[in-house]
C-alpha cells in the first residue's frame, strides 16, 4: 500500500518538473538533470540539480526536484533536508509539504508526516482526496485511532470497493474498541476474495476475544499471503507474546523490523523484552525506535523511566514519570513506579502520596471490572 | 543429553570424579525423580468437583503437608481436598482430606479417619501449614477453606482433635476464601503465630460466569473484591487472638496467595511476604512492636519490573546465592515473568529475573507452588515450579513442572527435562512440598494434581554429593525453631545459609528440618544457629551426611 502511496510523490514531482522552462547557461543543466531523472539516473540527475543549485540556490523548483530524486533514490533524510531548505523559501506551498510529508512517512515518522499532510491539505483542498488515506494511515500508525475514524468514517459509502480503505477503516475500528463495526468491515474486505489484510484484521479481532487458535491461523495466512504486510508480523509477535512464546515473538518482531526498522509495536515489544532480561542499553534502544514513530508516547516514556530505575538513575525516572503524571494524572502503574522511585530517593512522604493515589486508581480500576474478561 | 565432554573439565575432589557444572564444561551428574505413589495403597485424588461448569475456586485445590505426626523420624502426607459444588460439602469420600503415614518402606498407609483428618465437616479445602503451636512436641495442621478454616491439635497418639473452637483461630469475616497459611512466631515470645492469606469473599450463589463466544472460562480475579490477610497471635493455653487489625494487616486488601516467611533486613525479627493474585505483592516488614508495615512499594516487589501486578502464586524465600540475606521467588501465570528478587542487604529487593535467565525459562509456564530446593546437593538452591494452566482452554493447557538449576548463584537453567519421565508428568499441577522422606539427604518432591494422585517421587540420591540436614528444637524459641537462621561454613571456608520454615510455596507445608547440600565436601567446619530468642548457637567440627538434631541451648 505505502508503495502505491508513495508514487503519489512522483507524480507531483513530474508535475513540479513539466513545470520548467527550458533556458541557456544553468538552465541547460536543469533540463538535462530532469531529462536524467525522467530516465532514471537518479545520481546523475541529483549531481545535476545540485550544480544547477550552486548557481541558483534560490530555486524552490530545483531544490523540490532535488529531494524527489533522493527520495526516489532512499536517501529520505538529505531529500527531507532538500524540502525543508525549499520550504524555507516557500513555507505555503502544499506539494512541498505533501512531498515533505512523504518522505517522513516513508522514513517512519508518522507524526511529522502527518503535520505536513494536514498542513497541504489545508492550503490545496485538491489535494484532500490524495492525502487522506495517508493522514488515516499516520493516525493510525501513531494510535490516533480516534482521529482516524472521524477522517474516514464520513467517505465509507464512496470508497465502499477500495480495499486500501476498507483496510485503515477496519483497523482504526478495531483498535478503537468499535469490534462490531470492524468486523463489518472485515466481511466487506474478505467477501472480495481471501487477502492478507483481512486476515489481519480478522486476526486481530479473535486475538482480542481470546481465541487464541482462530487469531494464530488468521494471522498466519495473512503473512502467507503478503509477507511484507505492515504490522502482520508485530501482531504475531503480541499473539505469540501472550501464548508465552516469547523467542518466537521476538522472531515475529525481528521480521516486522526488518520491513520497518521504526515500527513501533515491535519496537516497543522489543524494548520490553530486553528490560525483562535487564538487557536495558538493548531495551533502551529499541524505546527509543518507539518514540521517533510515536514520539512522546506515554507508554514507551514508562518503560523508559523504569529502565532508569533498574540502572541506578533514579532521578532521571522520577522526572520522566512526574511529567507522565502532569499529561495524564490517571496513570496508574506510572504512580507506582513513582511512589518506589521516591522511597528509594528517601522522600518518605512523597512516597507514601504516590503509593495512596496508586491504590485509589487501583480501586477505581476493579470496580470498573465488568466480569467478561479471561486472563 | 549433551555428551560429556573432554577431560579438560573434569578433577578429582574427594576421591570421585566430579563434574564442572557451569559454562562450557561437561554436564554435573544429576539425580532424577521417581513417582512412588503407585506402591501405596490410598484412594486420595484431587478433586475439584469439575463437571463442566466452572466454579472460580476449583483452580485452587491440593494443598500438600510434609511433617511427621507420630514422631518416629519419617515424614508423613497431608493432602487436602475439594467438596461437592455447588453445594460445598464433602459429601462423598472422593472429596475427604488424606493423611498418609510413612511406612519407612517406600510405601505409605492411609490412617486418615483413625487420625480424624477426613474433614467431613469441612467445605471445600486449599492449603495446610503444619507446625507445633503448642510446643507439646508434635505438629499440628491448620486447614484453610471455603467456610470455616480449621485448626487440628494433633493428640500424640495418631489422632488429631479439632480445637478451632476453643482456640479462637476460626474467625473470619463470613464467606472469605483462606487459601494459605503459615505458622511464625512475629512477636519472639516462644509460640508459633498464624498468618492467613485470604483471597475474596465467594460462595457457590455469588460465583459469576465469564465466557465469551459460547465458551466458559474462570473468570478474572478482579471481578471479585479483594480482602485482608489475617494474622493471628498465639496467647498460650492453646489460644489465639485475631490481632488483624492492631497489627496492621487489615489496612492492606488484596488476592492472597503464597506465603514466605523470613527475616528480610536481619533485624531478628520475621517478616511476611505474601504473593497476590493480579493485586500487588505485599511484604509486611516487622516493625518489632506487634505491628507490621507493608512496604512492598519501598522494597520494590509489590509489582513486576514493568510496574504491572501479575498473576503471583506460589512464593518461597531463601538465600540463593548465599550472601546471607534471603531473596523472594514468586512464579506466576504464562506470558508472564516468574519474580526472582535479590535481597540488597536488607535494604530493598532488585529485580533479577533477567541476568538470571529465569524470564526466559519461565515465560511458557503458568507456576502454582514452587520454592528454593536443592535438590541435587551441590549447596546452591535451585527453584522448583509445580505447573499448569489454570484453565483447561490452550492446547498446551497440561504441563510439566520445572526445576532451574542454580549455576553459581548467578544463574538458572531448565533442567526438568534430564530429571526422569516422572518428574516429567504433564498436568494441571498445584501443590508442592520438599521433604526427605527416605531420610537420605536428598530432597524429595511431593506434587498434588487436579483430578488427580498425587506424585510422590523419589530423589535418585545418586550423585555422590554430601549434605546435613538439621532438626532444630527450641525452647526459649518456639519448638519448632522456625524463624532460626543458619549459617553453615564448610572445610573449604564456603558460607551456606538457610532458615527453618514450612511455608513454602502455595497451599502447602514442606519439611520443617534445614536441608544443606555441601557437593563434594564432607568436613563442616561450624553450623552457627541464630534462634528467634537471640541466642546464637555455634557448632564446630560437624559430620557430614547426618540428620542433626540442634537443641536450643538455654542462656
Amino acid at each position: 500500500m505505502r508503495s502505491a502511496w508513495a508514487s503519489v510523490c512522483l507524480l507531483l514531482a513530474a508535475h513540479i518538473l513539466w513545470a520548467q522552462q527550458p533556458a541557456a547557461g544553468p538552465e541547460a543543466i536543469l533540463q538535462h538533470a530532469i531529462a536524467l531523472h525522467q530516465a532514471g539516473d537518479l545520481d546523475g540527475a541529483i549531481r545535476g540539480y545540485r550544480e544547477y543549485l550552486d548557481a541558483q540556490p534560490d530555486s524552490v523548483e530545483a531544490r523540490s526536484n532535488l529531494g524527489a530524486a533522493l527520495a526516489r533514490a532512499g536517501r529520505y533524510d538529505e531529500a527531507i533536508a532538500e524540502y525543508d531548505r525549499a520550504l524555507a523559501k516557500s513555507p505555503e506551498n502544499p506539494a512541498l509539504l505533501l512531498n515533505l510529508g512523504l518522505a517522513y512517512y516513508k522514513t517512519g515518522r508518522p507524526a511529522e508526516a502527518a503535520a505536513r499532510f494536514e498542513r497541504a491539505a489545508s492550503l490545496a483542498p485538491q489535494f484532500k482526496d490524495q492525502v487522506t488515506l495517508l493522514l488515516a494511515s499516520c493516525y493510525n500508525s501513531l494510535g490516533k485511532y480516534k482521529q482516524a475514524i472521524a477522517l474516514l468514517a464520513p467517505l465509507e459509502q464512496e470508497k465502499s470497493a477500495d480495499q486500501g480503505f476498507d483496510y485503515l477503516y477496519g483497523t482504526a475500528l478495531i483498535a478503537d474498541g468499535q469490534d462490531a463495526s470492524g468486523a463489518a468491515v472485515i466481511d466487506r474486505i474478505l467477501s472480495r476474495g481471501d487477502s492478507a489484510e483481512g486476515r489481519l484484521l480478522q486476526g486481530t479481532l479473535k486475538l482480542k476475544a481470546h481465541d487464541i487458535d482462530g487469531a494464530l491461523a488468521d494471522l498466519e495466512k495473512s503473512i502467507a499471503l503478503n509477507g511484507r504486510l505492515p504490522g502482520a508480523h508485530a501482531r504475531l509477535g503480541e499473539l505469540l507474546l501472550s501464548k508465552g512464546e516469547s523467542d518466537r515473538a521476538r522472531t515475529a518482531f525481528g521480521q516486522e523490523l526488518a520491513l520497518d526498522p521504526d515500527e513501533f509495536v515491535s519496537n516497543l515489544n522489543m524494548g520490553v523484552l530486553a528490560k525483562k532480561d535487564q538487557e536495558y542499553a538493548e531495551a533502551r534502544r529499541y524505546f527509543e525506535r518507539a518514540l521517533k514513530a510515536r514520539p512522546n508516547d506515554p507508554g514507551v516514556r514508562y518503560q523508559m523511566a523504569n529502565v532508569d530505575l533498574a540502572t541506578g538513575n533514579p532521578d532521571q525516572a522520577r522526572k520522566t514519570l512526574e511529567a507522565l503524571i502532569g499529561e495524564s494524572p490517571d496513570f496508574l502503574e506510572a504512580h507506582a513506579t513513582l511512589a518506589t522511585v521516591y522511597y528509594r530517593l528517601d522522600r518518605s512522604a512523597d512516597g507514601d502520596r504516590e503509593r495512596a493515589i496508586a491504590q485509589k486508581l487501583t480501586d477505581q480500576r476493579d470496580a470498573e471490572q465488568t466480569g467478561a474478561k479471561a486472563r | 543429553m549433551r555428551r560429556w565432554l573432554a577431560a579438560s573439565g573434569l578433577c578429582v575432589l574427594g576421591g570421585g570424579w566430579w563434574l564442572v557444572a557451569s559454562g562450557e564444561g561437561p554436564e554435573p551428574r544429576r539425580p532424577h525423580f521417581t513417582d512412588i505413589a503407585s506402591k501405596s495403597n490410598f484412594a486420595y485424588r484431587t478433586d475439584n468437583s469439575f463437571t463442566g461448569r466452572k466454579y472460580f475456586p476449583q483452580a485452587m485445590c491440593g494443598g500438600v503437608a510434609a511433617f511427621d505426626f507420630d514422631n518416629d523420624g519419617r515424614m508423613d502426607l497431608f493432602f487436602t481436598n475439594g467438596a461437592k459444588l455447588p453445594e460445598m460439602e464433602k459429601t462423598d469420600p472422593r472429596f475427604y482430606n488424606c493423611l498418609l503415614r510413612n511406612r519407612g518402606d517406600g510405601t505409605f498407609e492411609d490412617v486418615t479417619a483413625h487420625a480424624g483428618l477426613l474433614g467431613k465437616d469441612l467445605g471445600f479445602s486449599f492449603g495446610v501449614a503444619a507446625g507445633d503451636y503448642d510446643n507439646d512436641g508434635f505438629e499440628d495442621l491448620f486447614v484453610c477453606n471455603a467456610g470455616r478454616n480449621v485448626l487440628y491439635h494433633n493428640n500424640g497418639d495418631g489422632t488429631f482433635t479439632d480445637v478451632t473452637e476453643r482456640s479462637g483461630i476460626g474467625g473470619k469475616p463470613k464467606d472469605v476464601l483462606s487459601v494459605a497459611a503459615a505458622w511464625f512466631d512475629y512477636d519472639n515470645d516462644g509460640k508459633l503465630d498464624l498468618i492467613v492469606s485470604n483471597y475474596t469473599v465467594w460462595t457457590p450463589q455469588t460465583d459469576k460466569i465469564c465466557g465469551s463466544n459460547g465458551r466458559e472460562y474462570y473468570c478474572h480475579p478482579r471481578v471479585y473484591t479483594n480482602v485482608a490477610h489475617r494474622l493471628y497471635h498465639n496467647l498460650g493455653n492453646g489460644r489465639f487472638e485475631d490481632v488483624t487489625e492492631t497489627s496492621g494487616f487489615g489496612k492492606e486488601l488484596g488476592k492472597g496467595m503464597g506465603i514466605a516467611i523470613a527475616d528480610f533486613n536481619g533485624d531478628g525479627y520475621m517478616d511476611v511476604f505474601v504473593a497476590n493474585d493480579t493485586v500487588r505483592n505485599f511484604l509486611f516488614i516487622n516493625q518489632k512492636n506487634g505491628t507490621f508495615k507493608e512496604s512492598g512499594f519501598e522494597w520494590g516487589v509489590a509489582y513486576d519490573e514493568s510496574g504491572n501486578a501479575g498473576s503471583s502464586m506460589g512464593a518461597d524465600a531463601k538465600d540463593y546465592d548465599n550472601d546471607g540475606w534471603p531473596d523472594i521467588f514468586y512464579n506466576n501465570l504464562k506470558g508472564q515473568i516468574w519474580g526472582l528478587f535479590h535481597n540488597e542487604g536488607g535494604k530493598y529487593m532488585k529485580y533479577a529475573s533477567g541476568v538470571s535467565r529465569v524470564s526466559r525459562l519461565s515465560v511458557r509456564s503458568s507456576g502454582w507452588s514452587n520454592g528454593f530446593v536443592d535438590y541435587n546437593n551441590d549447596g546452591w538452591k535451585d527453584m522448583y515450579s509445580a505447573n499448569g494452566e489454570i484453565d483447561n482452554l490452550g492446547e498446551i493447557s497440561r504441563q510439566r513442572d520445572t526445576m532451574f538449576e542454580n549455576v553459581d548463584g548467578k544463574e538458572f537453567r531448565d533442567v526438568s527435562g534430564l530429571l526422569g519421565a516422572d518428574f516429567n508428568h504433564a498436568g494441571f499441577q498445584r501443590g508442592s512440598a520438599f521433604v526427605d522422606l527416605n531420610n537420605d539427604g536428598f530432597p524429595d518432591l511431593v506434587v498434588t494434581s487436579l483430578d488427580e494422585k498425587p506424585r510422590i517421587l523419589l530423589n535418585s540420591a545418586d550423585n555422590g554429593n554430601h549434605w546435613l540436614l538439621v532438626n532444630t528444637i527450641g525452647r526459649r524459641s518456639n519448638r519448632d525453631g522456625i524463624g532460626a537462621v543458619l549459617k553453615l561454613t564448610t572445610g573449604s571456608g564456603r558460607t551456606l545459609y538457610n532458615h527453618v520454615t514450612t511455608s513454602v510455596g502455595f497451599m502447602s507445608s514442606s519439611d520443617k528440618r534445614v536441608h544443606f547440600g555441601l557437593g563434594a565436601e564432607k568436613a563442616i567446619a561450624s553450623l552457627e544457629i541464630r534462634w528467634p530468642s537471640g541466642i546464637v548457637q555455634t557448632l564446630k567440627k560437624v559430620r557430614a551426611d547426618q540428620i542433626l538434631t540442634v537443641t536450643e541451648p538455654g542462656r
